[in-house]
């Protein structure tokens, strides 16, 4: 085994790779989990249009493949803003639509995931019994208080494991960044082998994503335990009430 | 000024008429307890009290305060205004699974009533003393006996100072040996002069601390008077039929 070989495909695919892997990987969490959030809002609503519209988003969403939609929006919208610029006679049309790479990419991910989200916090929404809202309301919490102090919380401890496995397909999805030419992990290993003729980059990039999803595992371990109160603490041990303690 | 005022109240969900013209009234002090079998309207009666369930007609008045008038709900302010100084307490107690024993205590006075800090410190404290729970102020509600939890519920609706307490069926989740210290809790308050109404099977309670019995059948009280009155010498021969299944 040439280590000296190995090490200079581990630093390419580093280099040149995972920054981008990763950076997208980070936009797309502080994009899309907040507007998940909004999306689940109004798919509550009361406001019928409101409601119809996030219904909408998360059918289109969730119902065409991120594939297309990525080529939509790079390749696609240039076209829809030379016609309203010429339409409307307005230049600015033209360099709205026309993104960046990274941008358009940006924006796919993050559209397409918010309506995973939402889904998600919504089940999480459903599993909350509702009990909780009685008890809300007859202690005087007003709406927006209810939501936020005492039915948040709980969703989200319900959402947390659908969030960790969303959050790790994202890690992998990120290879459809191909599909706007960028240089992402698979793509500069795939050229490496292309040059090469040896399948060693392919198996770095698995170790890279590996290490990438046990990091977010752990992560998300650490994150329920945080929001599980089920169980008694650790070091101390559940007290089995006596029937005169418990009386 | 009668705490609680009920004329006519009705509902109905679809077709299937649950409450079916109760009237009643509840004065300052009384411990009025609801007993019926399942089905007879007693849950929903109270929660309609409370505006957790529509009524579809008739009047309820609360310290004076309309919540509603002849089958139609004052605005939304106003039904807060008149149910604002009334708690209740659940048969599944209802505590918030996220927050210690103290949190689940004191959120409704900083968020609602925004009380001061130190003010709620000494209330949460005073509370759970009472309930002889000071020991678990820092547990979860999951680390705590189904007894335990329901006398964490009592004192969480003592925090707001209400003049009225609703208890709907509250032993009827608990193992039979864990509903002494509930039933305590509560007979203290009837000691304390607290006006409560209490849905419940437990017929030793009712006859030993209620002061009015109200007995509910098929959505319409169908008998009300003293205990020793129901009790002793029941005069509807539904309510006699209950009472002697119920003692076998």
């Amino acid at each position: 085994m040439d280590f000296n070989y190995l090490w200079s495909v581990v630093r390419m695919i580093l280099l040149e790779g995972v920054g981008k892997t990763l950076l997208l990987f980070a936009v797309v969490i502080v994009i899309s989990i907040p507007l998940g959030f909004l999306v689940t809002l109004l798919s509550k609503c009361r406001v019928p249009p409101l409601r119809w519209i996030a219904n909408a988003y998360i059918f289109i969403m969730r119902g065409t493949p991120l594939l297309l939609q990525l080529v939509f929006i790079f390749y696609g919208f240039p076209i829809i803003g030379n016609s309203l610029a010429s339409a409307f006679h307005m230049e600015f049309f033209r360099d709205l639509f026309q993104l960046e790479r990274m941008n358009a990419a940006f924006l796919g991910f993050s559209l397409n995931y918010a309506a995973y989200f939402a889904e998600i916090f919504r089940g999480g929404l459903l599993a909350i019994d509702k009990g909780q809202y009685e008890a809300a309301k007859v202690l005087g919490f007003s709406k927006p208080a209810t939501t936020m102090r005492i039915i948040f919380p709980q969703m989200i401890r319900v959402a947390l494991p659908s969030v960790a496995n969303e959050t790790i397909t994202l890690i992998k999805d990120t290879s459809l960044l191909y599909a706007v030419a960028i240089q992402e992990t698979i793509n500069v290993a795939q050229s490496i082998v292309n040059r090469d003729s040896n399948i060693l980059p392919l198996v770095v990039a698995a170790a890279v994503y590996l290490v990438l999803v046990f990091i977010l595992t752990i992560f998300f371990k650490w994150l329920e335990s945080k929001f599980n109160h089920d169980k008694p603490k650790k070091g101390r041990k559940k007290r089995l009430a006596s029937p005169e303690q418990s009386l | 000024m009668n705490m609680i005022e009920v004329k006519g109240l009705k509902k109905s969900f679809g077709s299937l008429t649950v409450l079916d013209g109760v009237d009643f009234s509840v004065n300052k002090g009384d411990v009025v307890a609801v007993i019926g079998s399942s089905g007879s309207g007693k849950s929903t009666m109270l929660r309609c009290l409370i505006d957790l369930e529509r009524a579809s007609g008739g009047t309820i008045e609360i310290q004076g305060n309309p919540l509603v008038k002849d089958g139609v709900y004052v605005p939304e302010a106003q039904r807060k205004k008149a149910i604002s100084k009334m708690g209740m307490v659940f048969q599944h107690f209802n505590l918030f699974p996220h927050m210690t024993v103290r949190q689940n205590l004191e959120l409704a006075p900083k968020v609602v009533q925004k009380l001061d800090k130190e003010q709620i410190r000494r209330d949460s404290e005073e509370q759970l003393a009472k309930v002889g729970l000071s020991d678990k102020a820092d547990e979860y509600p999951a680390n705590l006996s189904g007894g335990q939890q329901q006398r964490v519920a009592i004192a969480r609706a003592l925090m707001m100072k209400p003049d009225i307490l609703l208890f709907d069926e509250p032993t009827s989740a608990l193992d039979p040996e864990l509903t002494g210290g509930v039933l305590e809790a509560i007979r203290q308050l009837a000691e304390e002069h607290m006006t409560m109404m209490i849905v419940t099977h437990e017929m030793n309670f009712a006859k030993n601390v209620a002061h009015q019995v109200l007995f509910m059948d098929s959505g319409k009280i169908l008998e009300q008077g003293p205990p020793q009155e129901i009790f002793e010498n029941p005069k509807a021969a539904r309510t006699k039929e209950f009472l002697s299944t119920i003692s076998k």
